[in-house]
């Protein structure tokens, strides 16, 4: 990737001190706008909480799915989350793999993006289980009865892909958490320095910590990196191996992948953006990494959009008068709302990041990632809803709305998703100080 | 006596006692203790035990259900024998009696009955209604008071029609008391009756035999739902209209409205509302015109007038039309009329049924088709006009006492006759319905008497079997035998002389001791005739044939003067009786409020039926609240959009609206009656059902209406097929290629003996949802009320879809049964991650309730969408919960279910077989579907077995499977409906079929 040539950051290259004071500044100093927004994020979870116990005691029905429609905003929102996992790991592996160098500001944050998103999206199968408390049939231990789980079943693949990434994504983002954990520790005292100590693992950063540290980082991107393609193929499987007309398809695990890098990258976009602004990181993370980001964010969009087409495509080329009818009522019916918000969000809007203009406004790119972030919340939405409502049997037909109690949880599962990340943003350095200090090293010597 | 002894006692004067083994004669267990039948005693069981009896009675095997056989005449316009499923004490389902004609089917009401027995808002005992209130009372003083009223003179009776001992016992009751006994049915038969009184001079209601007829025209009966017999009446127009036997009766349907049986007609004449009569006198004139014998000659001048063109003209059809309609009927070899019923019971509702029967005489149907047994079997009943009469009575203070038993005039009369005032000028109103309805609530003393189930009784069903009823459980309630109730009033009143018998039991059996005297010599003594009779549920009578089954036509008939109804300038109003409601009595049975109306697929609710040339230029669409507005009243109510109604008319069901009566009834739609003045018929004095002028406005506002079905038509994915009876190819047999017969094979486990598997006659399914309502009562099916199946939450595990197919001049319903395909390569299966859903060693896709999370994959990937998910745990209230099957798993919250083709029948069944030594039979297990259903559409067995009648059905030349496509091999072939009309050539270009004929 000949990124470099693109954009030269403009600013003047920090010091390696100035990284150091910058970075972990946020982890000693509290602010009241702090506290604020985890109140709010707690109030608006302990909201989603008591939802999610009232349907646990009254039933599914407090949601507002039915029959036919069976899979509503809970699983809508699963994907959705864990389609924003996804661009942690593409930009924590992949582009270390490829040693792109625009990566280094923004993988921590992607990281941990990824690690709270699955942990977001990891509560959606649970809570639109409809007997939660049996929910361990779904894992295969040696039960008396000697039932294993059906491994047939896409539901039990996606149990095992969703824990496979979570358990690399997480020793991933840990693993490069070592050298800046030993950092703090060094530069804290008392209770945070041993804390820091016990998760640092005695890193000394000697020669010999950084050569087995960089073998076992680059072994990790190793594994990580097919996971960008499997987690979410996997996903796609939970729709593709159903015969619902307009999930039987097998275009699903790119079109999903890519959808999720779509979506992850937007979401990076829209998390960095006022995390910037608030710690005040602009000489870390410049325009020339948004940039980057944004033309990725141009490119999946593309790959999205010409999935749409195909999708109407393969429905016309079927020559299926079921697949036909379902995909012109997609667009045509009832949820032709989400379905035209989401071509407006995830085609139509991303169009304008061909402009330079638009790639270096960080006002434009940021409303512009929220609407793709929205615009990907619908397409989930379009791909399950839409489907389901208007099946095999005309007689079955019944639409779907979403209930309070969903909304309630779908909110709560965004402050869920940012209360985690308020702490990280607290107590970790949300940049790589490490890597960073690596990159100026190489900068300041080379100049440029 | 010991149960030796009552298997001797059979012998040639009952109907099953030859050949009835011992263990066939166990599980139809009559009562072999003196007088108690009630399979329990002890205290008041309230369905919160697992197992009611600690210590069961000696004659009571835990978990083994016993069958009583007993007679229900309260469920709709037939009496019905059945067989009352009691299990430890409580009665569970309800079955026809299986040594009858129509075997194990019923009615949806009929099975509805149970929730009228387990009703929680019935009467709970005696009240008397004092300035506080209704309170509790004793009764002692009930009594007392109810016979000091009575011996005050001037009391009436009224009750329904009472059949068999019943009707002599209240004879005998009001002329001992010196009081007037009214026996009364909403939807009567008056008319009908009296115009066969005008016509042959004779009291009688015929038999419509359209079993043996090859064209079948109805002139408004809802023969297939609501009037005479539609049990009966469904297994002939079963057998009527058999394809593949050469011939298939046609049936034209003449009304404004297509009613559940006009949606199966091959062809609708349209006829204006009230202009039927015209229609009928028109194709008599016809057909008497080309017969030219000698019944025609009689009625030629009396037919004259009546010209096919001016009568087409008067009723707004085609000329053209209604000629190849008289051509139709006239070659037709046994042609049948049938009458007006109900819903085309219009002003003139006499003269209506007279034409029909000159139709009827002079195409040759009277004494073919249309038979007269002498007397009738069908118990009298005064007619509507007397009950108006009675009003006007009562409230001229003529009335002291009033008695009312099992009749709701303040309900079934319109508001317009002002019943329910005149009830408050009676002096003593005392009522013996059991439930607290309209009529009861204005009652001074309710002493509430048992439900049909915990009486005794008996009753005709034909001319050669008198049924006999049996209580067959505890009664649930502080009530008692409504003749024993009268008996201690009168008593109270000073007539106890009059009576020998100390109750009613005793009075029956004092009746059919008669009987008993009456048979010949070498008959058994009566206790062993009378416990056979009770198990079996009956005797057969020996009475002599009937000669003359075709009485002569009256000179009255052949010079009659038809009166004609004016049409009205807007519109014309309908108000029909519906299958789930009936005449109102259906209205707080949940199962009844969640039973989709047959024709618009409706529930809980009432509704405004109008044209879609009628809705479109108001604007309005189905669920828009309309206001119809009569001379009588106006109403309110969401709009049904119809094509199967004239645009010149509107239709509203009957039986909603109830000011009183319970829970389940209270506040649903409108009761229709109140759009009627009550204008009796002259001649009959039959309620005018149709015909009322009505003005329609749109309010502009949006109602609701809960249509349990997403699309009337099947958008060309041939799931509901309709092919012309030419199209129906010769060869009974596909021809099955050997790879699809190995494939079928290993859709259950090769080594098991079975493949269970279904067939399901389109043809013959009238979508009267008696199987519907039997799934419910056989799976303990939950009811979630009106919200939840507006949001698509309803738990039938067996749906009847009404499908639109268009015929090349109109449309023709097909109602399509959608249940469990148990597929042999199920979608639903492999999505499960925990083998909940699995494929059991016999091809049944199972449904293990314990091991479900509640993932729901299952029924998103079920094509056929026939899997149901507890989104909440449903209540029943007690005792409605005492109905509950003890076979079948009560589901909880979070667990999917559906229908597993009644796999506790089929465990049971092969447990049997497995006892003794062999494998299940041919026909061994019924469903409780295909048990219930009137015209035997279903068919159920073992698919690996190349003789059993479901595999000949589903290797039919008809059969075929919905979806196929998907190769998901399900166990349900579907055989198509077949049709007289002609098809549009577009559609249905068959593909495999009509090849098999080259």
């Amino acid at each position: 990737m000949a990124t470099a040539e693109i954009e030269v950051p403009t600013q003047e290259l920090p010091s390696l001190a100035d990284a150091n004071r910058d970075i972990s500044r946020p982890i000693s100093t509290p602010y009241r706008r702090y506290w604020l927004l985890l109140g709010i994020c707690g109030v608006l979870i302990a909201a989603a909480g008591v939802a999610w116990a009232l349907q646990i005691r009254d039933g599914m029905g407090r949601a507002g799915i039915n029959n036919p429609v069976n899979w509503g905003v809970y699983i809508v929102t699963f994907v959705f989350w864990v389609g924003i996992a996804h661009s942690g790991t593409l930009i924590s592996a992949v582009l270390y793999l490829v040693r792109s160098g625009w990566r280094t500001t923004i993988n921590r944050t992607a990281e941990a993006m990824t690690i709270f998103a699955v942990m977001t999206a990891g509560l959606f199968p649970l809570i639109h289980l409809g007997r939660v408390w049996y929910f361990y049939y779904l894992v295969p231990y040696p039960s008396t009865r000697l039932l294993w789980p059906n491994f047939r079943s896409p539901l039990v693949w996606d149990m095992f892909a969703i824990g496979t990434y979570f358990t690399i994504s997480l020793v991933f983002w840990y693993l490069g958490l070592i050298p800046d954990l030993a950092g703090l520790r060094d530069k804290f005292t008392g209770l945070k320095k041993r804390l820091y100590g016990v998760f640092s693992l005695g890193w000394q950063g000697t020669v010999k910590d950084w050569s087995h540290y960089r073998r076992l980082y680059l072994y990790l991107a190793g594994i990580a990196t097919p996971l960008v393609l499997s987690v979410h193929s996997v996903v796609s499987w939970d729709f593709a191996m159903g015969i619902v007309p307009g999930w039987h398809s097998t275009i699903f695990a790119p079109y999903f992948v890519a959808g999720a890098i779509f979506s992850g990258i937007a979401m990076v976009i829209t998390i960095t953006i006022p995390l910037r602004w608030a710690f005040g990181l602009d000489r870390y993370i410049t325009k020339y990494h948004f940039d980057n980001m944004a033309k990725l964010l141009l490119f999946t969009s593309l790959i999205v959009g010409y999935s749409y087409g195909m999708e109407y495509f393969l429905a016309w080329y079927s020559a299926d008068p079921i697949e036909m009818q379902s995909f012109l009522w997609r667009g045509t019916g009832f949820y032709a709302g989400p379905f035209w918000i989401m071509v407006f969000c995830n085609v139509v809007v991303p169009m304008s990041l061909w402009f330079k203009a638009t790639r270096n406004s960080l006002k434009a790119l940021f409303v512009i990632s929220v609407f793709v972030n929205i615009g990907m919340w619908y397409e989930r939405f379009v791909i399950i809803v839409t489907s389901l409502a208007h099946e095999f049997d005309p007689s079955a037909w019944h639409v779907y709305t979403p209930s309070l109690t969903e909304l309630t949880i779908l909110v709560g599962s965004f402050a869920w998703f940012f209360f985690w990340f308020l702490l990280f943003a607290k107590t970790l350095p949300t940049i790589s100080i490490a890597e960073v200090k690596e990159h100026l090293a190489h900068e300041h010597e080379h100049g440029h | 006596m010991n149960d030796g002894d009552v298997e001797h006692s059979g012998n040639e004067t009952t109907a099953t006692a030859e050949g009835t083994t011992r263990r066939e004669f166990l599980k139809v267990l009559g009562v072999a203790g003196a007088g108690a039948a009630a399979a329990a005693c002890g205290p008041p069981d309230t369905g919160d035990k697992l197992i009611p009896y600690l210590i069961p009675p000696d004659d009571i095997v835990p978990g083994t259900s016993v069958s009583y056989a007993t007679l229900l005449t309260g469920a709709g316009p037939e009496p019905l024998a059945i067989h009352a499923q009691v299990r430890d004490g409580r009665v569970i389902k309800l079955e026809g009696n299986p040594s009858r004609p129509t075997g194990g089917a019923l009615s949806a009401l009929a099975h509805s009955s149970l929730q009228d027995l387990y009703d929680p808002d019935r009467v709970p005992g005696p009240r008397q209604r004092t300035a506080n209130g209704l309170v509790d009372a004793t009764w002692e003083d009930g009594i007392a008071a109810a016979g000091a009223a009575v011996a005050g003179g001037s009391t009436v009776l009224l009750t329904p029609p009472a059949v068999g001992s019943a009707a002599r016992f209240y004879q005998e009751w009001a002329a001992a008391v010196g009081a007037t006994w009214m026996p009364w049915e909403p939807l009567g038969l008056e008319a009908l009756r009296t115009a066969h009184g005008i016509a042959f001079g004779i009291d009688a209601i015929p038999t419509y035999e359209i079993n043996s007829s090859d064209h079948i025209v109805c002139f408004g009966a809802d023969f297939l739902g609501t009037w005479l017999a539609p049990v009966e009446m469904g297994a002939r127009f079963a057998a009527a209209r058999m394809p593949g036997h050469g011939v298939q009766a046609r049936f034209s349907f003449v009304g404004p409205r297509l009613s559940l049986s006009g949606l199966k007609a091959d062809e609708w004449i349209p006829a204006r509302a009230g202009t039927e009569v015209l229609v009928a006198l028109a194709l008599a004139r016809e057909i008497a015109s080309r017969k030219a014998d000698g019944r025609a000659a009689r009625v030629e001048s009396v037919l004259d007038p009546f010209t096919l063109d001016s009568v087409a003209e008067a009723a707004g059809i085609e000329a053209e039309k209604l000629r190849r309609l008289a051509d139709q009927v006239a070659t037709a070899k046994a042609p049948i009329a049938l009458p007006p019923g109900i819903a085309a019971q219009g002003p003139v509702a006499t003269d209506m049924h007279l034409a029909v029967i000159l139709l009827n005489y002079v195409c040759g149907a009277i004494g073919s088709t249309v038979k007269f047994d002498g007397e009738t079997v069908r118990p009298r009943h005064v007619p509507f006009a007397a009950i108006a009469d009675l009003g006007r009575r009562m409230s001229a203070g003529e009335i002291q006492t009033l008695i009312v038993a099992g009749v709701n005039p303040a309900y079934a009369t319109p508001a317009s006759l002002g019943f329910a005032e005149a009830l408050s000028k009676v002096p003593n109103v005392i009522s013996l319905s059991p439930h607290a309805d309209e009529t009861t609530s204005a009652a001074g003393w309710i002493l509430p008497s048992h439900h049909e189930l915990e009486s005794w009784g008996d009753g005709l069903l034909s001319r050669d079997y008198m049924a006999l009823a049996q209580p067959v459980m505890q009664p649930v309630f502080d009530t008692r035998q409504r003749e024993d109730i009268l008996l201690q009033i009168a008593t109270a009143a000073g007539a106890a002389d009059s009576f020998q018998a100390a109750d009613y039991s005793g009075y029956l059996q004092g009746v059919w001791r008669e009987l008993h005297d009456r048979l010949p010599a070498g008959a058994p003594g009566f206790d062993d005739w009378w416990y056979q009779a009770l198990a079996d549920g009956g005797v057969s009578l020996a009475v002599p044939p009937v000669t003359d089954v075709a009485p002569p036509l009256t000179a009255a008939a052949a010079n009659y003067s038809f009166r004609a109804t004016a049409a009205p300038a807007d519109f014309s109003l309908i108000t029909y009786p519906t299958v789930q409601f009936y005449d109102g009595r259906g209205a707080n049975r949940p199962w009844m409020q969640e039973f989709p109306d047959a024709v618009t697929k409706a529930v809980w609710n009432a509704w405004v039926e109008l044209h879609p040339e009628t809705a479109g230029p108001l604007g309005v669409e189905t669920g828009d609240l309309v206001q119809v507005r009569t001379e009588a009243g106006s109403v309110t109510a969401p709009a049904y959009v119809y094509r199967g109604i004239r645009p010149d008319t509107l239709a509203v069901p009957l039986g909603q609206g109830h000011a009183a009566y319970g829970r389940t009834a209270a506040g649903r739609g409108f009761n229709a009656l109140d759009l009627l003045d009550g204008t009796p018929d002259q001649r009959s004095g039959a309620l005018a059902y149709a015909g009322a002028a009505a003005t329609l406005t749109a309010t502009g506002q949006r109602g609701k209406l809960v249509i349990m079905q997403g699309s009337d038509v099947d958008l060309g994915r041939e799931i509901a097929e309709l092919i012309n009876i030419d199209d129906v190819p010769d060869a009974m047999e596909h021809e099955i290629d050997l790879t699809t017969l190995v494939e079928a094979a290993y859709d259950s486990d090769p080594r098991s003996p079975y493949r269970w598997g279904m067939a399901i006659d389109l043809n013959a399914c009238t979508g009267c949802g008696a199987c519907v309502t039997a799934c419910y009562s056989e799976n303990n099916l939950p009811v979630v009320g009106e919200d939840l199946c507006d949001q698509g939450r309803e738990m039938s595990w067996l749906q009847i879809m009404r499908y639109y197919e268009d015929t090349e001049e109109g449309f023709q319903a097909v109602h399509f049964p959608t249940l469990c395909q148990q597929c042999g390569d199920a979608p639903c299966e492999p999505v499960c991650p925990v083998y909940a859903a699995y494929h059991t060693p016999e091809g049944l896709n199972g449904q293990v309730y314990n091991r479900c999370v509640g993932t729901r994959y299952c029924a998103n990937n079920c094509p056929y969408k026939v899997r149901r998910f507890n989104w909440f745990t449903y209540e029943r209230p007690y005792p409605l919960n005492l109905q509950l099957n003890p076979d079948v798993t009560v589901r909880s919250k979070g667990v999917m279910e559906k229908c597993t083709f009644c796999v506790q029948r089929i465990n049971r069944a092969k447990l049997d077989a497995k006892d003794e030594g062999r494998l299940v039979a041919d026909g061994e297990i019924q469903t409780a579907c295909m048990q219930s259903c009137p015209t035997q559409a279903i068919t159920f067995g073992n698919l690996k077995d190349p003789a059993s009648r479901v595999s000949r059905m589903a290797k039919g030349a008809r059969g075929y499977r919905m979806l196929d496509e998907l190769n998901t091999r399900p166990a349900v072939t579907y055989l198509k409906s077949v049709t007289h009309a002609a098809m549009p050539e577009s559609e249905h270009g068959h593909g495999g079929d009509s090849e098999h004929g080259d």
